[in-house]
């Protein structure tokens, strides 16, 4: 028997029976001024999506369960947008609301109620659904350790949330196998910052706009995807059109291209030229505009290794020796072991020792480094002369040379006049990229040499994609390689100050944190993941090569949680699905791309049973004691996790004592006490901390009633006391309820505008009195600050030598991507966002205005290669590489507006499944895939 | 693509699991007996397909409403106060570019009850930004220094609405938040129900100066 899908639509919806009232009244006949706005209550939010960070305000009304969002405007108090929202930002009014909301867990059974991989899904309850995780958690942990258990986790995720997840897995599970979807879009802006400065996340923040000259954009569209500040750009280009300019560096045109002064459109993966080319002009051209004060106090130049492959698997691994990738898909990935130079890249490469048509045998990407003279670097930028960039970068068929250098060069020029502030922004373009860590660190290159940067209105300057890959994936390290505030799993100091402040025993903490988010996918693929668990993100929609974790997860021995709100693909994969509190339906906190930490409170119940990921996470820690998990684990490199039972005996834990009371329900947590007459919490609802009238019945088979402490303010506080007196400190929980966020550090009750600056950020300040070099600025990130020296091709000197406080500029040269468009496949294939849609569109296309806007994902393509193809507006084509195919219909004339030879295919369209066709290529030191650049073939479907 | 609009009760292998509450007790012993095989992949989303493999979709055509401006109908505002979509064609009137924003020349509110369009609120002509400035290592908010962007005395705040009634450039992208709809539908509809608070609600903006200020202290 199967139930039809509006019969499942039934089902789901009748467990909110408030959501089935008044829902067949057309919405003209609601106008009724007689309902009054005294029943609503007004309270502040952070918006659910982009990484800007604006704050909102939301109004509610009706009675416990019936009390539903009505309305939505822009916050005139929050600093970031000043009452004004895009279009996705007013519509955070309706993405809880969208008729398949999931309700209950489902899981894949038999006739007879078991489970059954192949089954179809039947409604079950939080207790069984837990039952069977636990069964596949403990089978998993016993075949193959710590390593066998994985989770795909979010910058989506609260940073509550985040560090709940990370608690258990780290702390509990001892695994470092959480990878958060950030890893796909600001990961190689992380690793940039760490080489550069030791230290993530921008100096810059966002009054940058109003204090600048010259904003450049490049591989961005920030009209779409960070709209408000292009609304700030907007404003201040408008505000004073001759003094300011705009120039944007894509691949493709877009709407940020509407308000440029002029566009450079470049062939995909050559902006790590158009870089070198800006160094070059100014060593070889303009050596007066170097500030060589700032450089010699501030600065040292670096190098590290070119043959670094293309993040791919490497030959050997099970799954290439099973045969489960074809000979086509071998010609791209034989390139990780070695490849041949070009034409293209062979005099880029020169100065590395390479020339076209060399051999290039490739080593797995390292992080590793060294310290170079100013000569050696100057010796790196030599090739980039504007002939030689010109040629190589030019994106347009049919836009000249000349015109092209003559852009180039008014670009040089703006960087370089004197007096002139310059921004640079960038998001995707420069991070989803097989050099994505060298093309961040390129981008301080020139703003040092200029001294422009971490200034007000001037610096490189990295836009984040979500809403909280920095306050959650970065901050609180919910990465496989990271612990809280800048701390790292590898470190043991990192482990042991992780597991004093998690009271947890010396040893735990598993110091091999290499499972990133596509290690995750290949380790399914191989047989070495068993469980995984989707949080806040849709890993199957949003991973390129889509169909091999498919096919992993449908037909291998495993078992695939996923929790959500909507049904997505990841849901259609799993084994078992999760309904999740959406973002209003809990407490939470959300960490932007200025480092703003902002907090809002409950606002409604959430739908049906749904409740929120913390709870999942808290819920899933009664079902494991320190028997259970704390012995000892051999991994599978033969490094061994001690047993550290005894330990935790002689902390006072028993051998029965559960993950639940050591990580959340512990002495500390409990002293953060429910206080229902003061604020904050003063008439909000806890559904975790109190539980709430719909008497959800728990994983333990009854009713819910809630913790009884501020388990929200907990895990706050105990996640804030990592970072404070150490350069990332946060304010207290309830200041943040008070105003609208606050940028980190936050020291003696005031923020940081401008990090490394002596002026605006007192740890700079602190460094630069202690190193005594009177720069106004320091550079104080800690990670290494010490390096080996020697020149372009490699270490000579051994002796590390110490460079506290500075940055680093790097030599870099430009090189091609693995797949470039050939006779078979002819065009460049770039994904990505529209304005209209979130992501996967899981929340977007359930809202009517949202959907209509953009009702699918189309085929943007240049009106003479639509042409060529046979192709009109709306014609329905393939899209197919050497890994496979999707239809989608054609547009030529919409808002992207690409050269003849890319096409650009947004992501958010379950239908139109675009992951299938792109390809797992990542920047091999950052591990962050590159969605912007594969070869595809398009013809009439 | 059917549009789901009555909610009822529904069948009663699952319904019974969702009453929740009063059947703590006995969820229990039910649960194996109601435990059945019911939803397939293509229940769930909007794929419609059981095999993400095997099984191809074919997205349908997209169809933008046809009227000419000023002979469209108007949607109604999706709730109080939030932005309208656009009900006319836009073909050849996008994109807006810094030197050609062609929706202004009919929606400002000289022009727009001529042009049949819908007239620009006050709130488009108001900046809500405080001037910022940095002298020396301060940070200038309309010349006054404040310790934080964000303060709980909403010291701040500073909204000024143009007495010559020009836009205000930050809102001079329309399509940030005025899109043109299509006429696909969505396969469900929202659960989402406005409530306006004036009798016009729906179809014009009631946020003026008398309400930007009122409800913003939260910390109450």
């Amino acid at each position: 028997m199967s139930l039809s899908r509006r019969e499942f639509l039934k089902s789901s919806a009748a467990a909110s029976a408030a959501a089935a009232i008044g829902m067949s009244v057309p919405a003209e006949l609601e106008a009724n001024a007689s309902t009054a706005e005294s029943n609503w209550r007004w309270d502040k939010a952070a918006c659910r999506f982009c990484g800007t960070g604006c704050g909102i305000m939301l109004a509610t009304t009706g009675d416990g369960k019936d009390r539903k969002i009505v309305a939505v405007k822009g916050d005139p108090a929050a600093p970031v947008n000043r009452g004004l929202n895009c279009i996705k930002g007013y519509f955070n009014a309706k993405i809880m609301y969208g008729a398949d909301r999931l309700t209950q867990p489902l899981l894949r059974v038999n006739e007879k109620g078991e489970f059954d991989k192949k089954g179809k899904f039947a409604p079950i309850s939080w207790k069984r659904a837990y039952d069977e995780m636990e069964k596949h958690i403990r089978i998993a942990l016993k075949e193959k350790g710590p390593e066998g258990v994985a989770v795909f986790a979010s910058g989506q995720y609260t940073i509550m949330e985040g560090y709940a997840a990370q608690k258990m897995m780290k702390g509990g599970f001892r695994s470092n196998a959480i990878d958060p979807n950030a890893r796909h879009c600001m990961a190689s802006a992380v690793v940039g910052f760490y080489q550069t400065f030791g230290i993530d996340e921008p100096s810059g923040c966002y009054d940058d706009i109003e204090l600048t000259d010259t904003i450049v954009t490049w591989g961005s569209n920030m009209a779409e995807m960070h709209p408000i500040l292009w609304s700030r750009v907007t404003d201040r280009k408008l505000s004073d059109p001759d003094r300011v300019k705009v120039v944007n560096i894509q691949t493709y045109t877009h709407r940020t291209c509407d308000l440029g002064d002029f566009n450079i459109i470049f062939r995909p993966n050559t902006d790590l030229a158009l870089w070198n080319y800006l160094a070059r002009e100014i060593v070889y051209n303009h050596p007066e505009a170097i500030d060589w004060d700032f450089i010699k106090k501030n600065i040292i130049f670096a190098a590290g290794p070119v043959n670094i492959g293309y993040g791919f698997r490497r030959a050997g691994e099970k799954s290439f020796k099973d045969g489960k990738y074809t000979e086509l898909e071998m010609e791209t990935y034989k390139k990780e072991m070695s490849k041949v130079v070009s034409d293209l890249e062979g005099p880029a490469l020169e100065p590395y020792g390479y020339k076209a048509g060399d051999v290039m045998k490739n080593t797995p990407g390292t992080l590793k480094h060294w310290e170079i003279s100013f000569e050696e670097y100057k010796k790196s930028l030599a090739p980039y002369t504007l002939d030689y960039t010109a040629k190589l970068c030019k994106g347009d068929p049919e836009e000249s040379l000349d015109s092209f250098k003559k852009k180039l060069q008014d670009l040089a020029a703006l960087y370089i006049e004197k007096d002139r502030k310059v921004v640079s922004f960038w998001t995707m373009g420069m991070n989803q990229h097989t050099r994505g860590t060298w093309d961040n660190t390129l981008s301080y290159n020139v703003h040092f040499m200029l001294n422009k940067q971490a200034k007000p209105g001037s610096g490189a300057f990295s836009l984040t994609g979500q809403p909280s890959a920095c306050g959650t994936a970065r901050e609180v390290g919910t990465f496989c390689h990271r612990l809280p505030a800048d701390m790292m799993v590898k470190n043991p100091k990192h482990r042991a100050i992780t597991e004093k402040g998690w009271h947890i025993p010396a040893g735990t903490l598993n110091p091999v944190g290499n499972q990133h988010i596509m290690k995750i996918h290949r380790d399914i693929e191989d047989g070495v993941v068993k469980f995984a668990w989707v949080n806040v993100c849709n890993a199957y929609q949003d991973s390129a090569n889509a169909k091999h974790w498919v096919k992993a997860a449908r037909e291998m021995d495993n078992f695939i949680v996923t929790s959500d709100g909507y049904p997505g693909i990841s849901a259609m994969v799993s084994d078992l699905i999760l309904p999740s509190a959406m973002i209003y339906e809990k407490w939470g906190a959300y960490g932007n791309a200025e480092r703003r930490s902002q907090h809002w409170r409950q606002q409604v119940l959430p739908v049906g049973e749904a409740m929120s990921d913390t709870w999942q996470w808290v819920e899933l820690s009664k079902r494991f004691t320190v028997d259970d998990l704390w012995g000892a684990y051999t991994l599978r490199n033969g490094k061994k996790l001690p047993d550290v039972r005894q330990e935790a005996y002689k902390m006072g834990y028993k051998p029965d004592t559960t993950m639940f009371e050591i990580l959340y329900a512990n002495d500390r947590a409990k002293k953060y006490k429910i206080d229902l007459d003061s604020f904050p919490q003063k008439g909000y609802d806890n559904s975790e901390c109190i539980g709430d009238e719909r008497n959800v019945v728990g994983t333990d088979g009854k009713v819910f009633k809630g913790y009884g402490f501020m388990i929200h303010q907990y895990l706050w506080e105990e996640y804030a006391s990592f970072g404070r007196g150490h350069g990332h400190d946060l304010a207290d929980f309830v200041t943040y309820h008070k105003v609208r966020g606050l940028k980190w550090p936050v020291v003696n009750g005031k923020e940081t505008a401008w990090r490394f600056n002596v002026k605006f950020d007192p740890y700079a300040a602190k460094h630069a009195k202690e190193n005594g070099r009177g720069s106004e600025f320091a550079f104080y990130g800690p990670l290494a600050k010490a390096l080996p020296s020697g020149n372009l091709t490699g270490v000579q000197d051994k002796k590390k030598k110490p460079l506290t406080d500075k940055a680093k500029i790097f030599a870099r040269p430009y090189m091609d991507p693995p797949e470039m468009p050939d006779e078979n496949y002819d065009l460049w294939l770039c994904t990505g966002r529209v304005l209209e849609h979130w992501h996967s569109g899981t929340m977007t296309m359930r809202v009517p205005e949202l959907y209509r806007a953009v009702p699918e994902a189309l085929v943007y393509m240049n009106p003479k290669a639509a042409e060529e193809r046979g192709l009109k507006d709306n014609d329905l084509c393939w899209v197919e590489s050497r890994r496979g195919r999707v239809r989608a219909r054609v547009e030529t004339r919409g808002r992207n507006r690409p050269p003849k030879p890319l096409v650009f295919v947004p992501w958010f369209d379950e239908r139109v499944f675009i992951n299938k066709v792109t390809l797992d290529q990542t920047c091999p030191m950052s591990k962050q895939t590159d969605f912007k650049k594969c070869a595809v073939k398009i013809y009439k479907a | 693509m059917k549009i789901l609009t009555k909610i009822t009760i529904g069948l009663a292998a699952s319904a019974l699991l969702l009453v929740g509450c009063n059947a703590a007790n006995t969820e229990a012993k039910a649960e194996k007996s109601v435990v059945k095989p019911t939803i397939t992949e293509a229940n769930l989303g909007y794929r419609g397909t059981n095999d993400l493999l095997k099984e191809d979709v074919i997205p349908p055509k997209v169809e933008y409403h046809s009227a000419a401006p000023g002979t469209s109908k108007k949607f109604p505002r999706a709730f109080q106060d939030a932005p309208p979509m656009i009900p006319h064609d836009t073909t050849g009137m996008l994109p807006i570019t810094k030197d050609n924003n062609q929706c202004v020349s009919c929606h400002m509110p000289d022009m727009a009850s001529s042009m049949g369009a819908t007239p620009i609120p006050i709130s488009h002509f108001t900046n809500f930004r405080p001037k910022t400035a940095v002298k020396g290592d301060k940070i200038l908010k309309n010349g006054k220094n404040l310790k934080n962007t964000s303060n709980e005395d909403m010291a701040d705040i500073s909204i000024k609405v143009d007495k010559d009634q020009k836009l205000y450039a930050g809102r001079f992208n329309c399509s940030q938040c005025h899109a043109p709809q299509a006429t696909n539908n969505l396969v469900d509809e929202s659960h989402f129900t406005p409530v306006y608070t004036s009798p016009d609600g729906a179809s014009k903006s009631s946020w003026d100066q008398s309400k930007w200020m009122q409800h913003i202290d939260t910390a109450k």
